[in-house]
């Protein structure tokens, strides 16, 4: 058996998962519904009880580095079946946010990122950096003519900025978070007991990441809830239209380097046509999620700003991309410049600050979710 | 008296169908001039029938045959009229098939045995009617209705002013130099109203500013009693200052020895003169009367035992070890939790008195506390609370958790580890606000043990945990959560001069706390005039306290007013009848003075009964204890239950048996009554006599019912032991050791002991009757016929 844990509750951490909408914590009383109505969560040692009852006495150890706050999914089915009114898919949703603030780097980003005093803050970052790069290089004026968002932005200076970004910032940044994240969540599942294997072996590893593709591609254990059923159409839609999205920015990356085809492309070119689709899909998508949250549901999730950070920047992404485009057609030059600047900011925001935004569940659940076949766990479907 | 008896037959709800009338009322002496039936008795004709024979015809006591005396009694009231009832609905139509159906054609066949019942049951009626007395209430000249109130905390307080507002005069006695109790040591209390969230301030100094108020009131402090004399409405009290010593205290009783014949003596009591107060029957006459007593005396702090073993014990103890028994019954352990070794474990009593005066500091070094862990429960592997702890020790806990927080920084800490967490009803919002609290950790576990780390904090070790199987936590004190422990268990506080002793018998059987059944009688002790409320009576929050010194006090209000119109208070509730001794043949054997469950007899020094009869509750046990049957009620006697045992007809055919069922008339004859009323059947060779308890039943009746050729007599009443249901206490449980001693008289006689037998049953068993009945008949066909038949 274990030897005894000394056990030191952290009342700063309590107020911060309340914070962080995980207000309903201290409800609990332990009776493990949640735990039975999960349809998602393991036999064996399940969450998300055992969670709840760490996150009342405020063990910070015992909840950022587990990975079972990642296997949960927020149906909320257990907020809604919970007596107490306790709302632990709320509180896992809020735990997972610390999680993502705990192992960022660099931390302080994390912290601020979470920190809605900030918002403006980190707005202002880009826009500053933008007029100082264009002011500096003598673009910062609208110029004449057919409208071409390379005459205001140079595709070069665009790519100066992002092209790093994107291979290195990201990379860095989040290569540093998910392997502190690794080695906690394979310390505490095995403190805790919750890995059948001790050993850290990297093919293995990778096999059970690749296995668990099929998992996040099919949503499947998304589909699973029954409380929240309405979340899985608009996640499914923002899911493939980021897909659509990344694979269209890579596409048209090739065609401009290697293939010196610079835009903007015809509406007809089929990539030109699934941006589009991913777009329109993607707006539909994070319309439907804000109506979800705002809509007065019982069991709707609770909001808090760690979600609508995210939220509003996705919906101020696609508004700005789709408006870009629209006002460009409709040669509506003084309104589409500016338009595609603020585009522009928050495709910057979407990439530098993604490792410390609620974006960043893509990765993390991805990898835990590996984790957790990998541990045996979870079983490959 | 002269009687004349007038004798009213009903014909409905089936009675007419099942016997035949005609024979039913040939059975009737000639000597009865009136006799008469009615399609419905208990119709406004009816009933006018019977009224106008009493005006008329001078009826001055009226023989019912119809339903149970259970029903219709507002009904048949004829005032000052003796009224007999015959169960012939319930006792025989209803309870009894015929054994052949009714050949086609033919109308109802009337069966031989249910007619034979019927008329024995006629015949039972008029012999009792003839040998009862209408009742006369007893009467003290003076009765007073002042109520004396021991304890002046918020029980007592709240008690004397319940009593005071209904205009009844009180006196609170404190024994302490100030009124107020505990509650007057608390910092805040538990929430008594909506939310029910947030702790309050203590309402004991407004209740003592309002009761030092009353005109009606009078608190004396540093005050207890030497001695409490009388009964109900005449209680003579000895009052003493506290601590000190006085003539007319009452001796030391010696040990109560099983088994023993005499009741306890104080030694010297009997050798002392009339005028000695070692003597309880001396009279003070400086005593102080009052009517009634609430006993509000409340509780103390439990404390484990000193555990330091003298090597001789520990020698011995480990002899013992061998024997499970002697094992078993030693102390559980608390050392482990460190009470008394290390200075930063307290009780929560500790912790309160602290929390009253300031801020929680450690005791070791007077810093403050920033971390406190409550444990509520013994732990190492027990799932048992400390004694005593209750739903109270729970709210404690929650409500000195929240002191911590109070106290503290932003980050204070207090830790509740509880194997059971009992906030009943409304108190869980109390639970719930405490739960959301930050600051407060909550967790079911079994406290390991608490040690010290040199600095004075200390290090609390729990298994199996909500937090998993093995934790630690490192607090700066611990608390323990132990109980209330009544004041009764260990002081005998009343000092009854009775000749019972001076405390409540049997305490063992509650734990001390002096109720005569938490059940159903509330407040009620095993002595008349006495009321127990607050936590005197169980463990309970000040709230509580407060709602119940007013139940008691409202007891104690209908006690004096009993006692002033000469009836019975409980549970025989406006009883006229008392009981009345023939001293001239009384042989002093004192079993009555012995055996009355309330302590009701004092005797004088040769041992004559002294009544008391307002301590009295009218069960009969003396009666039914008297060898020399020279106890009875006027409508309740040897005789009249005597003659209707004699009054059953014994055939001599072996085919016939009789069997004479004597059924408490609290528990066992109404479930008889619900066998008719549920269509249930018995054997129709029985014949049911109620009996006011069955400690009430004295052997005589047995041996007449044996004599004359009954065949076996089975005893039905209330179950008796630790969870007694008796309504007297000890009845059922008195008249079972009396059988066994029938036992021995029958085998003389060459009787099969199997003949008597005493069943156990609740009001709510009535459908087990039908099949303990039958199991009895079949015992009665395996012995045979009683020999005697015939005779």
């Amino acid at each position: 058996m274990a030897d005894s844990y000394l056990v030191e509750p952290d009342v700063k951490f309590v107020k911060q998962l309340k914070a962080m909408g995980g207000d309903t914590l201290k409800k609990c009383y332990q009776c493990a519904t949640c735990s039975v109505v999960c349809p998602i969560s393991p036999e064996e040692r399940p969450f998300p009880r055992k969670e709840m009852i760490a996150a009342q006495w405020g063990l910070k150890d015992k909840l950022v580095g587990n990975m079972d706050v990642w296997l949960c999914h927020q149906c909320n089915d257990c907020s809604t079946y919970c007596p107490r009114g306790a709302r632990p898919g709320d509180v896992l949703n809020a735990v997972r946010g610390m999680s993502i603030t705990e192992y960022a780097w660099p931390s302080w980003l994390g912290r601020i990122v979470q920190d809605w005093r900030f918002f403006w803050l980190l707005l202002a970052i880009p826009v500053a950096f933008f007029l100082v790069l264009l002011g500096a290089t003598g673009y910062l004026k609208i110029p004449d003519g057919e409208i071409e968002f390379a005459k205001f932005f140079p595709t070069l200076l665009v790519d100066i900025v992002f092209v790093p970004l994107a291979t290195l910032w990201l990379p860095v940044t989040f290569g540093i978070g998910l392997s502190r994240f690794i080695s906690a969540i394979h310390k505490n599942a095995v403190a805790e007991g919750k890995a059948k294997r001790k050993d850290v072996n990297v093919p293995d590893f990778l096999k059970s990441l690749v296995c668990t593709v099929p998992t996040v591609l099919g949503h499947s254990k998304f589909s699973q809830c029954t409380a929240n059923k309405d979340r899985y159409v608009p996640h499914l839609l923002v899911f493939y239209s980021f897909i659509g999205l990344f694979v269209v920015t890579n596409a048209f990356f090739v065609a401009l380097y290697i293939l010196q085809v610079p835009g903007p492309y015809a509406q007809w070119n089929p990539f030109k046509i699934l941006a589009n689709v991913s777009a329109i899909a993607l707006l539909v998508g994070v319309i439907m999620m804000i109506r979800n949250r705002i809509g007065n549901k019982d069991n709707a999730s609770k909001t808090s700003y760690f979600d609508w950070y995210l939220l509003l920047l996705v919906l101020g992404l696609v508004l700005t991309g789709g408006l870009s485009e629209l006002t460009r057609l409709a040669h509506l030059t003084t309104v589409a410049y500016p338009i595609y600047f603020a585009h522009l900011v928050f495709v910057f925001c979407l990439f530098a600050y993604l490792p410390y935004s609620k974006l960043a569940h893509l990765v993390y659940r991805t990898v835990a979710m590996a984790y957790s076949r990998y541990a045996g766990r979870e079983p490959c479907e | 008296m002269d009687k004349k008896l007038g004798v009213y037959i009903c014909k409905g709800c089936g009675i007419e169908d099942a016997l035949d009338m005609e024979k039913l009322e040939k059975k009737v002496p000639p000597k009865i001039k009136i006799c008469k039936n009615h399609p419905i008795l208990c119709s406004p004709e009816g009933v006018d029938l019977i009224k106008q024979d009493i005006a008329g015809e001078g009826v001055n006591t009226v023989v019912i045959a119809a339903c149970s005396r259970r029903v219709l009694y507002d009904v048949f009231d004829f005032g000052p009229v003796i009224v007999e009832r015959v169960n012939l609905r319930e006792g025989v139509v209803w309870s009894h098939k015929p054994q052949e159906a009714p050949a086609e054609g033919e109308g109802p066949q009337v069966d031989e045995f249910i007619q034979e019942m019927a008329e024995d049951y006629l015949r039972m009626g008029l012999a009792e009617a003839e040998r009862i007395l209408p009742p006369e209430p007893y009467k003290e000249e003076t009765i007073d209705k002042k109520i004396m109130v021991l304890g002046g905390g918020v029980s007592g307080l709240s008690a004397a002013m319940e009593a005071a507002k209904a205009g009844y005069e009180a006196t609170v006695i404190e024994k302490g130099p100030q009124v107020g109790g505990f509650a007057a040591k608390m910092r805040k209390q538990t929430p008594w109203s909506h939310p029910y969230e947030e702790l309050q301030e203590p309402v004991v100094e407004q209740l003592i500013k309002e009761a030092e108020a009353h005109p009606k009131i009078e608190i004396r402090t540093g005050i207890e009693v030497a001695r409490i004399a009388g009964a109900p409405g005449i209680f003579d009290i000895t009052l003493k200052p506290a601590g000190a010593k006085s003539a007319w205290d009452i001796p030391e009783p010696v040990e109560e020895v099983e088994g023993a014949e005499a009741p306890p003596q104080p030694p010297g009591a009997d050798e002392a003169t009339p005028d000695n107060p070692a003597n309880i029957l001396a009279k003070n006459p400086d005593a102080e009367r009052f009517g009634a007593i609430i006993l509000a005396t409340g509780w103390k702090p439990w404390e484990p035992k000193e555990e330091a073993e003298e090597p001789a014990q520990a020698e011995e103890s480990a002899q013992a070890e061998g024997e499970g028994e002697e094992a078993k019954a030693k102390e559980p352990s608390y050392e482990h939790l460190g009470l008394g070794k290390l200075p930063n474990v307290v009780t929560n009593v500790a912790l309160e008195e602290m929390a009253a005066q300031g801020k929680i500091l450690r005791p070791s070094d007077g810093k403050p506390a920033a971390s406190v862990a409550f444990v509520q429960c013994r732990g190492q592997g027990s799932d048992e609370d400390f004694p005593y702890a209750s739903s109270v020790t729970s709210m404690v806990a929650l409500k000195q958790a929240k002191y911590v927080r109070e106290d503290g920084a932003a980050d204070a800490k207090a830790y509740i580890f509880y194997q059971h967490m009992r906030t009943p009803g409304l108190t869980e919002y109390f639970y719930k606000s405490a739960q959301q609290d930050d600051g407060i950790f909550l967790t079911k576990g079994d406290v390991v043990g608490v040690s010290g780390n040199g600095d004075g904090t200390l290090v609390l070790e729990a298994n199996d945990t909500l937090l998993g199987e093995k934790i630690k936590v490192s607090v700066d004190m611990v608390v323990l959560g132990t109980g209330m422990v009544p004041i009764t268990k260990d002081e005998a506080v009343l000092n009854f001069a009775y000749r019972q002793g001076p405390g409540f018998r049997d305490l063992d059987l509650f734990d001390g706390y002096p109720d005569s059944n938490f059940i159903c009688f509330p407040y009620e002790t095993r002595r008349t005039g006495i009321y127990v409320a607050g936590c005197a009576r169980r463990a309970m929050g000040i709230q509580e306290c407060r709602e119940d010194a007013a139940g008691a006090a409202l007891k104690a209000i209908q006690c004096i007013e009993s006692a002033n119109r000469g009836v019975a208070v409980h549970p025989r509730s406006g009883d006229m009848t008392f009981p009345d001794f023939f001293f001239q043949r009384c042989t002093q054997c004192k079993r009555c003075t012995e055996e009355c469950p309330f302590g009701a007899l004092d005797d004088d020094e040769k041992g004559t009964p002294l009544p008391n009869p307002t301590r009295c509750r009218r069960c009969g046990t003396c009666m039914g204890a008297c060898p020399e049957r020279i106890v009875g009620f006027a409508d309740y006697n040897i005789d009249s239950i005597g003659s209707m045992v004699k009054a059953i007809e014994v055939p001599e055919e072996e085919e016939k048996p009789r069997v004479l069922i004597l059924a408490c008339e609290n528990d066992a004859y109404p479930a008889l009554d619900m066998v008719g009323m549920k269509g249930l059947s018995y054997s129709p060779f029985v014949r049911i006599i109620p009996v006011r308890c069955l400690g009430s039943v004295n052997v005589v009746w047995i041996k007449d019912a044996l004599s004359k050729g009954v065949d076996g007599i089975l005893t039905i009443g209330c179950k008796f032991g630790d969870d007694y249901q008796c309504h007297f206490v000890k009845g059922s449980e008195l008249l079972d050791i009396r059988m066994d001693k029938i036992g021995e008289a029958l085998k003389s006689l060459a009787l099969e002991k199997e003949r008597v037998q005493q069943v156990q049953i609740a009001i709510d068993e009535y459908d087990k009757i039908p099949g303990i009945i039958d199991e009895f008949m079949a015992t009665i066909e395996e012995v045979g016929p009683n020999p005697f038949k015939g005779f």
